[in-house]
C-alpha cells in the first residue's frame, strides 16, 4: 500500500501534467468536433442532394477509419507530401474530426426529431428558412442530443489516450504513464493511477452529462 | 495533391507482393476481432445477466467492474496487460492454443491484446444488452411469470430474445468500433495491419523494390477499414429495419457508447 502511495507522490509533476494535457487535447478538440461537427450536419439536412451525400461521405470516411491509421497519415503522411503537421495539430485534428463525423450523425438525428410540424408552422409565420433552424430547430435539436454528446465526450476522453501511446507521443496521460513504468517498472502501481486519472476525466464527464440531462434534455 | 496522385507513387500497390502482404496484416486484424468478438459477447452477456440478477451481492460487483473498465480507454488496458500478465499464463496461452489456429494467434503477446479487447468490449456489451432487457416492457417479466415460467425460462424464452434482438445494431456498431481497435495492438509490436504497412515502406527505402510512400499505404489501409466496417454498418442497417417493420419497436439510449448515435439517426429520420 504504501508503495502505491510512494509512486504517486515521487511522480505526482508527471501524471498532473499529463492529465493536464489529456484534459486540453479533449477540449480542444471538442470545440473542433462540434463545429465541423455541426457544418457536416448542417449538410446532411441541407434540402440539396449533393451537399447530403458530401456530409454523408465525410461521415462514413471519419467513422469507419481507426482513430490510429488517421493519426498516423496526418503526422508521418502529410509531412511526405509537404505539408508538415505538428504534434498537438495532429492529436487535436485528428480526434476533432474523427469525433466530428458521430457528433453530426447524433445532430442530425436530433433535427429530424424535432418534428415536421415546427419547421411548417414557423415557415408560415413568415421565417426564413435559415432562421427557422437557428432560432426553432437547433435549440431543440441540442437539447434533445445532450446525452448523446454526452457519450462522445466521454468517448473522446478515451480515444485521446491514442495519441498519446501513438507515434505522435504527445506527453499525455498515458504517455507519462508510460514514462512512469519505464523509468520505476513497477507496473501495477503506475498504471493503477494513470487508470485513476482516466476515470476522473470520465466519471466527471459522466456526472456533469447527468447533470445537463436532467436541467436541459428534452425526452422523446 | 501532384504528390498524392503521382503515378510513380501507387506503383507499389501492383507491384509485387505489397498489396498481398498487406492484406495478410489485415487478416490478423480480422481474425484477433473474431476471436474479441466471440469471447466478449459471451461474457457481456454473463455480466449483463450478473448485473440484471435480484441479489445485490452479484449485481454491485457486476455493476462496479463494468463501470470500470469501460470507462478506461482500450490502449491503457491493452498496455497494462502486455507488461502485467504473467509469463506462465502466456506460456500456458502459447501451449494451449489449438494448432489449427492461424499462426498470427499462436503469438504468445497476443493474449494481452484479446484479454484487453475483451475486458473493455464485454464491459460496454454488457451495458448494450442490459438496456435491451431493460427496455422491455414489465408486462412482458410479468407476464412470463404468471405463466409459471421459472427465472431460467423466463430469461430464455421470453426476455433475452426480445431483449436482445433490439440491440443488434448496437452490438453491430460496437463491434465495428472493436474492428477499428484491432489497430492499437500494433503498439505492443504484433505484426498486423500497421506494423505491415511500415515493412513495406521501409523494405522500399532499403532498396527492396518500388518505392512505397508512406501516406499511400495509410490511405490504402484505411481504405481496408472502409470497405469491411462501410459493409457491416451497412447489414446491420437492414436488419434494423426489418427488425423494425416486424414488430415496431425502436432502439434504447445505452449511456457511454461511441457509435449509437448513428443507429438513432433512422429510427428518428422520418421517410423522405
Amino acid at each position: 500500500m504504501t508503495e502505491l502511495w510512494e509512486v504517486l507522490t515521487e511522480h505526482f509533476p508527471e501524471f498532473s501534467s499529463g492529465l493536464w494535457i489529456t484534459f486540453r487535447l479533449v477540449a480542444f478538440a471538442f470545440v473542433i468536433a462540434m463545429a465541423v461537427g455541426t457544418l457536416v450536419a448542417a449538410l446532411r439536412v441541407a434540402p440539396v442532394k449533393a451537399l447530403n451525400r458530401i456530409g454523408g461521405i465525410y461521415v462514413e470516411i471519419f467513422r469507419n477509419v481507426p482513430l490510429l491509421v488517421l493519426l498516423i497519415i496526418a503526422f508521418s503522411g502529410f509531412p511526405r507530401a509537404g505539408v508538415s503537421v505538428g504534434q498537438w495539430a495532429a492529436g487535436i485534428g485528428c480526434l476533432g474530426l474523427y469525433t466530428a463525423a458521430y457528433i453530426a450523425e447524433a445532430l442530425r438525428s436530433g433535427v429530424f426529431s424535432v418534428g415536421k410540424g415546427q419547421i411548417e408552422a414557423a415557415l408560415s409565420l413568415g421565417l426564413t428558412y435559415p432562421r427557422t433552424m437557428r432560432r426553432i430547430i437547433l435549440p431543440q435539436a441540442f437539447r434533445t442530443v445532450i446525452p448523446a454528446l454526452g457519450s462522445l465526450i466521454i468517448a473522446m476522453i478515451k480515444n485521446s489516450a491514442i495519441v498519446g501511446g501513438s507515434l505522435v507521443a504527445l506527453p499525455d496521460l498515458l504517455n507519462r504513464t508510460r514514462l512512469v513504468q519505464s523509468r520505476t517498472f513497477q507496473t501495477d502501481e503506475v498504471f493503477f493511477w494513470g487508470a485513476v486519472g482516466f476515470l476522473l476525466l470520465t466519471v466527471t464527464a459522466t456526472l456533469a452529462f447527468r447533470y445537463l440531462e436532467q436541467r436541459f434534455a428534452i425526452r422523446r | 495533391m501532384s504528390y498524392l496522385f503521382d503515378p510513380d507513387h501507387w506503383e507499389w500497390v501492383w507491384t509485387g507482393n505489397n498489396l498481398r502482404f498487406l492484406f495478410e496484416g489485415f487478416l490478423v486484424n480480422l481474425e484477433i476481432a473474431l476471436i474479441g468478438i466471440v469471447l466478449s459477447l459471451i461474457f457481456g452477456l454473463l455480466l449483463a445477466l450478473m448485473r440484471i440478477s435480484k441479489p445485490r451481492l452479484v449485481s454491485f460487483p457486476a455493476g462496479v467492474w463494468v463501470d470500470v473498465w469501460r470507462n478506461l480507454p482500450l490502449i491503457l488496458i491493452i498496455l497494462y496487460l502486455a507488461l502485467a500478465v504473467p509469463t506462465s499464463w502466456r506460456q500456458a496461452y502459447a501451449d494451449g492454443i489449438p494448432e489449427f489456429f492461424p499462426d498470427a494467434l499462436q503469438d504468445e503477446l497476443v493474449l494481452g491484446a484479446i484479454l484487453g479487447l475483451v475486458l473493455y468490449n464485454s464491459a460496454v456489451l454488457c451495458e448494450i444488452m442490459r438496456s435491451g432487457i431493460q427496455s422491455l416492457d414489465r408486462g412482458q417479466f410479468e407476464a412470463a411469470a404468471s405463466l409459471g415460467l421459472t427465472y431460467r425460462q423466463q430469461m430464455r424464452f421470453v426476455i433475452l430474445p426480445q431483449g436482445l434482438r433490439r440491440m443488434v445494431p448496437a452490438t453491430v456498431s460496437q463491434l465495428i468500433t472493436l474492428i477499428k481497435d484491432t489497430t492499437l495492438i500494433s503498439i505492443i509490436a504484433i505484426p498486423e495491419i500497421i506494423g505491415h504497412g511500415g515493412n513495406i515502406i521501409s523494405a522500399a527505402s532499403f532498396g527492396g523494390g518500388v518505392q512505397a510512400p508512406l501516406l499511400q499505404v495509410y490511405l490504402m489501409i484505411g481504405l481496408f477499414f472502409i470497405v469491411i466496417n462501410f459493409s457491416l454498418s451497412r447489414l446491420s442497417r437492414r436488419l434494423e429495419i426489418r427488425e423494425r417493420e416486424r414488430t415496431g419497436t425502436t432502439l434504447k439510449r445505452v449511456e457511454g457508447l461511441e457509435d449509437q448515435v448513428a443507429l438513432e439517426t433512422d429510427v428518428a429520420a422520418p421517410p423522405r
